[in-house]
């Protein structure tokens, strides 16, 4: 059995599934489908995740290498989806199809996080392996400063 | 995004209103649908009214928008409900927007549907003033509804936020209380539009639908739809264009854990746009069918595209271009181009190629398909349902009454969603398995669909007379037949116009004058196959014209901006944007040493904008720093979505310019993912500058489509202001030696 717990839950996951990447096993066999599938090859970001606090992809963690680390996934975020980046997004109206959204804000949430400094600098930084093809980076960045400034560290 | 040709557009509104008697419950309110495509639909007046649209009041206050506008994110469905709550009086954002195909509809409504799809960023600007009558119709009957029961007339009451009130007592009542009653009264003969001045949501509205749900990844796209029994389907389609399975040996695949089925899916060359050949592995979900897809041990015929290599098109399309044998449709004469060489003080020639591009939604293409009872039900992000319906009939033999579409949000088209070949894919497995099937593209397989973005080569000839003015232009632009050829009576045109092909290079749109115009666009088929990609032709054909615009104005020792407004159209709302753009990006100001600006323009669906770019040199790195965009779109329904959109459109022409690229070598797609096909991320982005004009038009017009293709050639332009060399193939290399 491989022991992983997501979003303070506990899962054991039959030892045949050691080499499923992260982003499967969330998918498919924990039904949390908020995380999403761009590239399978940690190029696009949208399967971000927080992998014992640092923003992770999921396609490239097969579940052996999860055993026992603590994972957050965008059903985490919040209980009720009032994280103050979740509240920026929807203030600054950020996503066009969403489909890349729930990495970009994982992506987001753990610059604020890690407690640097906020700025164009240290956003593109954090931000510029989560690909959006409708093009939302203008939004998304005035979003990050949005939270920043409301003191949202969560 | 389907580019439509808007020339022959009739609102049609002699069928266009009709309340609904049949219904059980609470008030519709139908309305034909003109598809806008030609004014063929308008002409054969059907012999019963059969609306293909319906505003919904149920008994219970809900309002509804039955329409099929797919939703990809575009933010379509917020601007069409605006239309609608704006006349009706109510909250734009608890208008239900659901497509015909939804369980509701079905089970309330059984009109004859018109098919048609979403695209060509019409959406907005076909429907407004149809959205607004529809509510408005609704609104009178409620209120005629309410007047009947308190014995008033009709002006003694007025309807706000979902209730009609009586305007000098207190009574009032919910919009559901009165939706049986209004049912039953006779639709009124006309109805008053409220003015521009009363909006209160029309060109006011800054959010878009569903954004909790897309914050939180609750919203549930094609690829995240589950059901009992349902099989994941993968295809590992023929790696050369035109091969087709010689040998299979599935056993290794079977032999993975997961792993139920391997079907060959025969390849459709029959149906234009039809699949190519491909061995499907089935399996418990997507990894399991993954690995058996690589433990597939598959012999591909031989094909002729084995020699294809997409490097040597531009030698194959120049050859083509001097063949007086080519195919050439003429699509704008002036004057005699021929005649006016000879006299010229200025003769300049170029040619303009761009690469093959992929679409590339960040959601790959995902649908599932069940064959139950007969029906062939398809559930996912169905752009095009008369694509469906056709899949349906070809490979399962199933009319169109026997199709159910159940829609569900995708992650981004762009024009991938309108290719048919995965439907026909999932059909077939469909009618092959007794389960429900899940077809899912990776991102390798999203890369070498095809259906993307025609390589092509615009050749330019222009000559400038002894005063610098551009006395004679010819344009021959190279490219395939594009996505139109996939609908029917394509081929009996009498004019043998692709007008999907020829955007901004036709009689009736295109930006400049000049005594001798000789435009057309020469057709060359290489058989690699090609679809619907965001803003379609413009891209070339603006890219090719504003790139030797500035070509010419450096020949004529004229500033960029000046000659392109001494030789415009008269069209006053297109030299606005222009003398805007140039005006916020300072145009006319110095500029620090390094720096250079470029301008480009474009109009498309009604619209028009300029772009100018800001370049600078940096120890020969040369940056993007800004793009400074100016529109006119008339009215903006829905602001925010406008602005979101240009935006996206430039980002996406900034692609254009510096990343889309597509190779074929040997037949087989050269690229796989995004790190050998790049596309634009945060760091790659300048400042943006966007101003959207407002106030002189009380119309809506479209925008999706409408701003990547002046990015390329603003580009180019600033990088020859910049370093003297003129680039004229993207995308660009912005390194230089040195
Ligand atoms: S799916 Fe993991 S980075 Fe793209
Ligand atoms: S919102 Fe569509 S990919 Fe980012």
């Amino acid at each position: 059995m491989i022991k992983i717990q997501v979003n303070g839950l506990s899962h054991e996951l039959s030892q045949d599934l050691a080499s499923m990447p992260l982003l499967w096993v969330l998918r498919d066999k924990l039904e949390l489908k908020g995380t999403k599938f761009g590239c399978g090859k940690g190029l696009c970001g949208a399967c971000t995740v927080h992998f014992n606090g640092t923003p992770a992809r999921a396609c490239q963690i097969p579940l052996s290498a999860a055993a026992d680390a603590r994972i957050r996934t965008i059903e985490g975020l919040s209980e009720n989806g009032d994280h103050p980046l979740q509240k920026a997004w929807i203030e600054e109206d950020v996503p066009q199809c969403g489909y890349c959204q729930s990495g970009q804000l994982m992506s987001a949430a753990a610059l604020l996080a890690s407690g640097s400094p906020v700025n164009d600098t240290s956003i593109r930084a954090a931000m510029s392996g989560n690909i959006c093809r409708c093009g939302t980076y203008g939004r998304i960045s005035r979003a990050i400063k949005r939270a920043a400034a409301e003191g949202g560290q969560a | 995004m389907k580019t439509r040709h808007l020339k022959n557009v009739q609102p049609g509104r002699r069928r266009f209103l009709k309340q609904s008697a049949l219904l059980s419950a609470g008030l519709a309110v139908g309305f034909h649908w003109v598809p806008g495509v030609s004014a063929a639909d308008d002409r054969e007046a059907p012999s019963a009214f059969t609306p293909n649209a319906w505003v919904r009041v149920l008994p219970d206050g809900t309002v509804k928008l039955v329409v099929h506008k797919h939703d990809s994110g575009t933010g379509t469905r917020t601007a069409l409900a605006a239309c609608v709550a704006e006349e009706l009086e109510v909250d734009p954002m608890a208008v239900e927007v659901i497509t015909p195909e939804n369980p509701f509809f079905e089970a309330y409504i059984h009109p004859l549907w018109h098919v048609f799809s979403t695209g060509g960023s019409t959406s907005v600007s076909l429907e407004y003033d149809r959205l607004r009558q529809a509510g408005a119709t609704a609104r009178e009957l409620l209120v005629a509804a309410a007047a009947k029961r308190w014995g008033l007339a009709p002006a003694e009451c007025r309807a706000i936020d979902g209730r009609v009130f009586e305007r000098a007592g207190d009574r009032s009542a919910h919009y559901g209380e009165l939706a049986e009653a209004a049912a039953r009264l006779p639709a009124p003969e006309s109805v008053t539009l409220k003015a521009l001045s009363e909006f209160r949501y029309i060109g006011k509205l800054r959010r878009k639908r569903n954004a909790l749900e897309k914050v939180t990844g609750r919203l549930r796209y094609s690829i995240d739809l589950e059901q009992p029994g349902m099989l994941v389907a993968v295809i590992q389609r023929a790696p050369v264009i035109g091969a087709r399975v010689e040998g299979l040996d599935a056993g290794a695949a079977l032999a993975v854990p997961g792993v139920r089925r391997v079907i060959r899916v025969p390849a459709r060359p029959d149906v234009l746009g039809g699949n190519r050949e491909g061995v499907a592995v089935l399996a418990d979900d997507y990894w399991s069918a993954q690995q058996g897809r690589s433990a597939l041990q598959v012999r591909w015929s031989s094909s002729p595209f084995a020699e294809f290599d997409s490097e040597s098109l531009p030698a194959r399309f120049g050859a083509a271009l001097e063949d007086p044998a080519a195919p050439l449709v003429r699509t704008l004469q002036a004057g005699d181009a021929d005649s006016a060489w000879p006299a010229a003080a200025k003769l300049l020639e170029a040619d303009y190629g761009m690469p093959y591009k992929v679409q590339n939604p960040l959601e790959p293409i995902c649908i599932s398909a069940e064959l139950v009872d007969g029906r062939l039900h398809f559930r996912g992000g169905v752009q095009v349902p008369s694509f469906a319906r056709e899949a349906a009939l070809t490979v399962c033999g199933l009319d169109a009454d026997r199709v159910v579409i159940e829609e569900l949000i995708s992650g981004g088209s762009f024009g991938a969603r309108e290719a048919k070949y995965w439907l026909m894919e999932v059909a077939y497995l469909a009618q092959q398995v007794a389960t429900p099937v899940k077809l899912m593209n990776s991102r390798e397989d999203e890369m070498r669909a095809l259906f993307g973005h025609a390589a092509t080569l615009h050749r330019l000839k222009g000559a400038l007379d002894s005063d610098g003015r551009l006395s004679a232009l010819r344009l021959r632009a190279l490219s395939p037949a594009s996505g139109e050829q996939w609908e029917p009576g394509y081929d009996e045109r009498a004019d043998h116009m692709d007008y999907s092909t020829t955007e901004a290079i036709s009689a009736w749109d295109f930006a400049y004058r000049a005594p001798n115009l000789d435009l057309g666009w020469v057709r060359h088929e290489t058989g690699v196959p090609t679809g619907w990609y965001r803003s379609v032709s413009f891209i070339p054909n603006v890219f090719a014209v504003e790139s030797f615009m500035d070509e010419l104005a450096l020949a004529a020792g004229r500033d960029p901006l000046a000659f392109r407004l001494a030789h415009m159209q008269e069209r006053p709302r297109h030299v606005r944007v222009l003398m805007k753009a140039a005006a916020l990006a300072g145009w006319h100001s110095p500029l620090p040493e390094g720096t250079a600006l470029g301008l480009a323009t474009n109009q498309g669906y009604g619209s028009f904008v300029a772009v100018v770019a800001r370049l600078s040199r940096n120890e020969g790195v040369i940056r993007v720093e800004r793009l400074s965009c100016v529109i006119d779109c008339g009215l903006a329904v829905a602001p925010g979505g406008v602005e979101e959109q240009v935006y996206g459109g430039l980002m996406w022409g900034l692609g254009h310019a510096l990343f889309d690229r597509l190779d074929i070598r040997g037949g087989e797609v050269v690229q796989s993912n995004f790190h050998d096909y790049r596309v634009a991320r945060m760091s790659d982005m300048p400042d943006i500058e966007i101003r959207i004009l407002e106030g002189d038009r009380d119309k809506p017009s479209g925008v999706g489509e409408l701003t990547s293709p002046p990015v390329a050639p603003a580009i180019a332009n600033a990088i020859q202001r910049l370093t003297g060399q003129r680039l004229r193939s993207t995308p660009f290399e912005l390194t230089l030696p040195g």
